[in-house]
C-alpha cells in the first residue's frame, strides 16, 4: 500500500533515535528492516508466537502488532540492549548455563518477556513465570530448561543483592 | 490508490473534527492488536489511521455517581490490576486473566475489544451483565448506547464512523455475593473462546437468589443476556436440579438462536456443563 511518511523520535536501548518510514510500517519492520537490528524475530506476524517481543516503556509487547508510529516518544528495549557477546546479561548467562537454547529463534523474545517480568517482580513463582511467558512459543526445548534458567537467574540476582 | 496517513490528535476536539471530516475513510487505532492484523491481511484499507491511544479522556477506571466508569482506552493489563474492578465488577476483572497473552494484554484495550465486535470478545459478557452503556462522542455531541446493542452481527459494528467510544458505564454490582467469568477454548493459554460467559448473583442467607444476571458469548452471533435463564433462577433457591434445568434451558435457547449445526452436538453439552459448573458454588441442597 502507498503510504505517506511518518517521522518519530524515541529512545532505543538507551540512545535517542529518530526514524522516518511509511505510515503502515510495523514496529517489527522498523526494528529489523529500517534500523537493521536483526535480534528481534518475526515468527507468525500476528501476535501468537512472541518471537517479536520487545519492551516498550517497561512492558513486554508484540512488535508485530504495533505500528512503528506508536513508538514516538517511547522508550524501547530490544535484545541488542540486553547484553553484549563480551558481557552477557545474567539472564542470557542463565539460558546458556541451563541449556535453554536450541535453535534460538524464540530466545530473544523469551528473554525480553522475562526481563520485563523480573524488572517488576524479582522473585517470581513458577506460576508467575508461566503467566509471563505464555505468549512465547518454543518448538524445541519443551520449556523445562527455560523455567530452570529463569528461576536460576532470579535466584542469582537475589543472592547478589 | 490513495495514500495511508497516520494521525495522532493532541486533543479530543481534534480527534472528533478528523472523524467528522474523514470518518468513512478512517480507522481508529487504540492498541492495534486487531487493526494491525487487519491491515496486514488487507481486511482493512483505510486512508487514515487515527491513533487515540494517548487521549486522556479515554483513560482511567473510576467510581462515579452514574456507575463504574471504565475508559475505552483502558488496557486489559490495567483491568487485571484494578482494585476498583475487583470490588465493583469482579467478572470483568476475571476475564482479563485468560485474555490472550501478557504482551497482548499490555496494549489491547476494552474499547477496541467491544468495537471489533467479535462474537468471542471476552470483555463483552462481563460488560453486559452490568448493563453497561458506552458513552459515544462525535461533533454532533454525546450519546449512550447499551454495549449489547453495539454489534449488529459478527464483526459488524453498528456505530457510525464519526463516533468514538469514550468510556463504558457499568451499573455497580450492589451487594453481589457471587460473580464469575468462564471460558472454554481449545487449550489453556492464548486461546480465543469457543464459549464464554459471565454471571453475577446476590444470594440471601436462606439460599434464595434475590438478583441474578447472566450473559453468554461466542455461541450466538452477538453476546447478550439470556432472560429465560435469568428468570429461571431469579428469586429461587438454586438446588442442583434447578441449576441443571437452567443449563438445559440455556443450551436450548442458544440452539434456538443459532439453529442446529455440526458443532451443536458438542456445544449443547458444553454450554449445559459450563452453566452447571459455573453456578456450582451457589448450589444449596
Ligand atoms: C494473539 C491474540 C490473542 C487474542 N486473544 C484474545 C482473547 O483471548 N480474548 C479476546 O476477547 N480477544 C483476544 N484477542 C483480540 C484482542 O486483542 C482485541 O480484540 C483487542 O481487545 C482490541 O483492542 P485494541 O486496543 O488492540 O484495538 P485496535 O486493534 O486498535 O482496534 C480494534 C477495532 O476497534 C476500533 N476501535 C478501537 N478503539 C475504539 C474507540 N475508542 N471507539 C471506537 N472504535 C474503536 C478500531 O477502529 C478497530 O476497528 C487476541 C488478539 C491476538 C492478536
Ligand atoms: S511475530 Fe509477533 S507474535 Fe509472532
Ligand atoms: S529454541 Fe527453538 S523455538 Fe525455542
Amino acid at each position: 500500500m502507498d503510504a505517506s511518511s511518518v517521522r518519530i523520535r524515541f529512545t532505543l536501548n538507551g540512545q535517542p533515535r529518530s526514524a522516518e518510514f511509511p505510515a503502515d510500517t510495523t514496529a517489527l519492520k522498523l526494528i529489523r528492516d529500517v534500523l537493521k537490528l536483526k535480534g528481534t524475530k518475526e515468527g507468525c506476524g500476528i501476535g501468537e508466537c512472541g518471537a517479536c517481543t520487545v519492551i516498550v516503556d517497561g512492558k513486554a509487547v508484540n512488535s508485530c502488532l504495533m505500528l512503528a508510529a506508536q513508538l514516538d516518544g517511547r522508550t524501547v528495549q530490544t535484545i541488542e540492549g540486553l547484553g553484549s557477546p563480551e558481557a552477557l546479561h545474567p539472564l542470557q548467562e542463565a539460558f546458556v548455563k541451563e541449556h535453554a537454547v536450541q535453535c534460538g529463534f524464540c530466545t530473544p523474545g523469551l528473554l525480553m518477556s522475562t526481563k520485563a517480568l523480573l524488572d517488576i517482580n524479582p522473585a517470581p513463582t513458577r506460576a508467575e513465570i508461566s503467566k509471563a511467558i505464555a505468549g512465547n512459543l518454543c518448538r524445541c526445548t519443551g520449556y523445562r530448561h527455560i523455567f530452570a534458567s529463569i528461576e536460576d537467574a532470579a535466584h542469582t540476582r537475589k543472592e547478589q543483592t | 490508490m490513495s495514500r495511508l496517513h497516520y494521525i495522532r490528535p493532541e486533543t479530543l476536539a481534534e480527534a472528533l473534527d478528523h472523524l467528522d471530516r474523514h470518518g468513512s475513510r478512517n480507522r481508529i487505532l487504540a492498541g492495534g492488536t486487531d487493526l494491525v492484523v487487519d491491515l496486514r491481511n488487507g481486511d482493512a484499507r483505510p486512508e487514515f489511521i487515527l491513533d487515540v491511544s494517548r487521549l486522556h479522556e479515554l483513560k482511567g477506571i473510576d467510581v462515579t455517581p452514574e456507575g463504574v466508569s471504565v475508559g475505552a482506552g483502558v488496557t486489559l493489563s490495567e483491568i487485571q490490576s484494578s482494585d476498583v474492578l475487583e470490588r465493583h465488577a469482579p467478572a470483568l476483572r476475571k476475564c482479563s486473566f485468560t485474555f490472550a497473552s501478557r504482551q497482548v494484554r499490555n496494549v489491547a484495550t476494552i474499547g477496541g475489544n467491544v468495537a471489533h465486535c467479535s462474537p468471542c470478545g471476552d470483555t463483552v459478557p462481563p460488560l453486559v451483565i452490568h448493563e453497561a452503556r458506552a458513552v459515544l462522542a462525535s461533533r454532533r455531541g454525546l450519546r449512550e448506547v447499551l454495549v449489547e446493542d453495539i454489534a449488529s452481527g459478527p464483526y459488524a459494528c453498528s456505530l457510525p464512523p464519526d463516533e468514538l467510544i469514550l468510556r463504558f458505564i457499568l451499573k455497580p454490582a450492589a451487594d453481589v455475593t457471587f460473580a464469575d467469568f468462564q471460558k472454554i477454548g481449545r487449550r489453556r493459554e492464548l486461546v480465543i473462546a469457543r464459549i464464554n460467559a459471565a454471571a453475577m448473583a446476590r444470594q440471601e442467607p436462606d439460599g434464595r437468589l434475590s438478583f441474578f444476571r447472566f450473559s453468554l458469548g461466542s455461541c450466538t452471533p452477538t453476546p447478550h443476556r439470556m432472560p429465560e435463564v435469568e428468570s429461571c433462577l431469579d428469586g429461587r433457591v438454586p438446588t442442583a436440579e434447578l441449576v441443571w434445568e437452567a443449563g438445559r434451558l440455556l443450551a436450548e435457547r442458544t440452539i434456538a438462536i443459532t439453529g442446529r449445526r455440526p458443532s451443536t452436538i458438542y456445544k449443547e453439552a458444553a454450554i449445559h456443563g459450563l452453566l452447571v459448573r459455573m453456578l456450582h458454588p451457589l448450589v444449596t441442597s
